[in-house]
């Protein structure tokens, strides 16, 4: 597989605590649960934002915490830092976009007396000219509170140096999706999104370096996989795919993901951060031009419209919508998706997913997304 | 009009009363040129008062339907449909009356408007959502970020939430067509301050022993202030609620003979165990006094400020917003003022805004109280998931824990 490059981002997204434990050596890690904080800012502070991504371990420490029809993610967050992995961070900032991460806030700050911890108050409307007010004023409070954390003042110049940084970033990863839609024998989509992933654990210009190696051997080896056949075009709608074995199965079933609306993905790697002007009204910019996550109210069509106008750009045959079980804002807007994708006669299957999918769990999705595949796809 | 001096209207008369005249003027509204805004219980729903525009409340409603054990029932109806047990059982039910029809209470008109206020919880905005797109009309969220403790921090956030409300009125001035009128925003939130100060009042007297309240009789009356503050009849109701419950706390007189056990409840009541709850409790000489969430309507509107500003300091600020050491700090607040001596504590299991943090408050509330607490898991309004033998039982032994801990201390 690729080069050695491409190995280590993989290695890296798969166990970010073991092959990155001396990160603390380095720099004061900060991490940040799904979705919208500016890391950027976080970077800008001489500090090393790593996002939190759960625990596929079972859940127990959290237990007596969190209900057990809390978002498994959240479960899932938790137990990692109180169960396994709390040492590896000295601070937290997290956002608040729905009742279940605002009070995951609250246990958490309490949990860890001892850690630096601010919360990211984003706005969860976007469809008003307050909203871009308020993410602003929002980066500007988060700066401030960073700055006194971390002993030292954050320039313009500091940000603007953290914006270019990140859209270089965004940039290549924006690239390589290209090569992996164009060219899907060349990677797969889970080779593919354990590079995006990588990039939420590690140092930014060393993800940046090893990054532009991959893309320049992609696109080096991409006219020597011109054969496309057998693969068919598919979108991902949800929040986030965990567990990654999920792409295993659409790989395996040669499905080659062509766009999604993911906090994990192209969420988070499209549209970049402007740099000039103010550095707090640039990253608003940015928020405002993502697109929709579930529980940011806007135009309520867009929970299925985004999916539609994806699955028409890219000529996709189908929409595969992972669903975090317990993931409250899934949950209703799911019976409208399928029913408006009904309607459209557009094929969707759902993934319900947890954190801490057993063997047989996988083993279940596994043969509905076989039977999908055959019965509804017609592919064998 | 007869000689014969008309008799003043109990507190339960002039309930039923305004109740029936609110559901006309909804039923009617626009036959009289006027709007239905759904909102939150929990929302400036002066704005809408102000404005000719009646506020319906799909909770209340939902209410309604959980209190009549309709819940399993359009619950299910929706289960079918695509939407899990776990969802807030409100929602739930009152998307099964859309499908269904069915409503103790003869239904409630369409909305022309909704409105989400996130301060009460988030899965509002979800649920209105839905209705939005199934009734093809515009929704406000207004967003209403974590009451955090930092003073600057604060005044920001308060400064966005004007910004929105003047954004609420712009929207409403669209949906009807008419300017807004301020003069008459002033003199509604007056309306709400006063009746609002009564409710707090009202409630305030469980502080006498025995306590002439119950959280019961609270859950009852608090439906007034829900649907009708900012109207003068709602000052009126509330002041002949104090002047009633007064009487009996002059007299001595308590909900509960031999009142032992003066209880603290956490989260919204299970709406269809109410009574047998009560009985249960008053057996053992116990009342449930108070909760965080029928204080949820204890406002303290500031008419000197601009009235968007002091809408935005209330609502924003409402427990269920507030962290969760500040919670506890409201909940002790209660604990202390009211000489309660106990806690039960219900995880809702469809009410997350709420029950998230009841786990965390359990410890804070025994560590400061030195009153052992009692922590259950059910739903407020599906009886699948309430099981009665077990949650009786539980009850049953928390009060004999606290009568060993009584005679031990005597």
């Amino acid at each position: 597989m690729g080069t050695e490059a491409l190995q280590r981002l993989v290695e890296i997204a798969n166990d970010p605590y073991g092959r990155l434990a001396d990160l603390r050596k380095r720099k004061k890690v900060i991490g940040s649960t799904l979705a919208d904080v500016p890391e950027e800012l976080i970077y800008a502070a001489g500090l090393h934002p790593f996002l939190i991504l759960g625990t596929n371990e079972p859940i127990s420490h959290s237990a007596a915490l969190l209900p057990d029809n809390s978002c498994s993610l959240a479960r899932s967050n938790l137990e990692l830092v109180v169960g396994y992995e709390g040492d590896f961070f000295d601070g937290f900032v997290f956002s608040q976009v729905c009742d279940t991460t605002q009070h995951l806030s609250d246990i958490w700050k309490r949990r860890f007396p001892d850690r630096y911890f601010e919360n990211f108050l984003a706005p969860r409307q976007v469809d008003r000219p307050s909203a871009r007010d308020w993410y602003a004023q929002e980066c500007r409070r988060l700066r401030k509170e960073l700055e006194k954390y971390a002993g030292r003042e954050i320039s313009d110049e500091d940000l603007w140096q953290s914006f270019r940084l990140y859209n270089e970033n965004r940039s290549l990863l924006r690239t390589l999706y290209n090569i992996k839609q164009e060219v899907p024998a060349l990677m797969t989509n889970r080779t593919f999104f354990d590079v995006v992933k990588a990039t939420f654990f590690m140092d930014r210009e060393e993800h940046n370096r090893l990054l532009q190696e991959v893309v320049d051997w992609a696109q080096g080896e991409k006219g020597r996989y011109e054969d496309q056949d057998g693969y068919f075009k598919l979108i991902v709608g949800g929040i986030v795919v965990e567990p990654p074995n999920i792409y295993d199965l659409i790989d395996e079933a040669r499905g080659n993901i062509v766009g999604d609306n993911l906090c994990t993905a192209s969420r988070y790697i499209y549209h970049d951060v402007d740099v000039d002007g103010d550095p707090a009204e640039a990253l608003a910019d940015r928020h405002l031009r993502k697109p929709h996550f579930s529980p940011i109210n806007e135009d309520v069509k867009r929970i299925y419209t985004d999916l539609l106008d994806l699955y028409r750009e890219k000529g996709a045959e189908t929409i595969f919508y992972v669903h975090i079980k317990y993931c409250e804002s899934q949950d209703y807007d799911l019976p409208d998706i399928k029913k408006r994708m009904r309607e459209e006669g557009i094929p969707l299957l759902e993934l319900e997913t947890e954190y801490q999918t057993t063997h047989i769990a996988h083993a279940q999705m596994k043969t509905r997304l076989q039977a999908f595949c055959e019965s509804v796809l017609g592919r064998t | 009009m007869s000689e014969k001096v008309q008799e003043k209207k109990s507190a339960k008369e002039l309930n039923k009363i305004l109740t029936g005249e609110y559901l006309q003027d909804a039923r009617t509204a626009h036959e009289h040129g006027k709007y239905i805004a759904y909102t939150t219980a929990v929302s400036p729903v002066e704005l809408f008062v102000a404005h000719d525009i009646i506020p319906i409340y799909p909770e209340n409603h939902a209410v309604a339907c959980l209190t009549k054990r309709m819940g399993a029932k359009l619950s299910q109806v929706m289960e079918n449909r695509g939407y899990t047990s776990h969802l807030c059982a409100y929602a739930r039910s009152d998307l099964g009356y859309r499908v269904t029809g069915e409503s103790p209470m003869g239904g409630i008109p369409d909305p022309d408007f909704n409105l989400a206020c996130n301060a009460q919880c988030f899965t509002l905005t979800k649920w209105f959502e839905v209705l939005s797109r199934a009734y093809n009309v515009p929704i406000f969220v207004f967003d209403t970020p974590q009451w955090i403790r930092d003073p600057e921090a604060r005044k920001e956030i308060v400064k966005y939430c004007v910004q929105q409300l003047k954004e609420l009125v712009a929207a409403l001035e669209e949906l009807t067509g008419k300017k807004y009128d301020y003069d008459r925003l002033r003199e509604v939130i007056k309306y709400s301050r006063d009746a609002s100060l009564l409710y707090r009042k009202f409630l305030d007297m469980a502080a006498y022993k025995p306590s002439p309240i119950s959280i019961f009789d609270a859950l009852i009356h608090m439906a007034i202030t829900v649907y009708l503050r900012g109207t003068p009849q709602c000052v009126d109701y509330y002041q002949t609620l104090c002047d009633e419950v007064q009487a009996k706390a002059d007299q001595g007189i308590g909900v509960v003979e031999n009142e032992q056990f003066r209880l603290y409840w956490e989260n919204l009541p299970i709406w269809f165990k109410f009574r047998d709850h009560f009985n249960l409790l008053k057996s053992y000489g116990a009342n449930i006094l108070s909760s965080l969430y029928i204080h949820a309507w204890s406002y303290e509107f500031d008419c000197d400020k601009d009235p968007l500003e002091t809408l935005a300091e209330n609502y924003v600020s409402v427990f269920s917003n507030v962290t969760l050491e500040e919670r506890a700090e409201m909940a002790l607040d209660l604990f202390q003022r009211y000489s309660m001596n106990g806690s039960l504590m219900f995880v809702n299991r469809s009410c997350k805004a709420v029950s998230f943090a009841v786990y965390t408050l359990k410890d804070v509330i025994t560590e400061k109280t030195g009153y052992p607490a009692l922590i259950f898991e059910s739903d407020m309004g599906d009886p699948r998931f309430y099981s009665e033998t077990q949650i009786k039982t539980r009850i049953e032994a928390y009060l004999e824990t606290l009568q060993g801990r009584a005679a031990q201390v005597a």
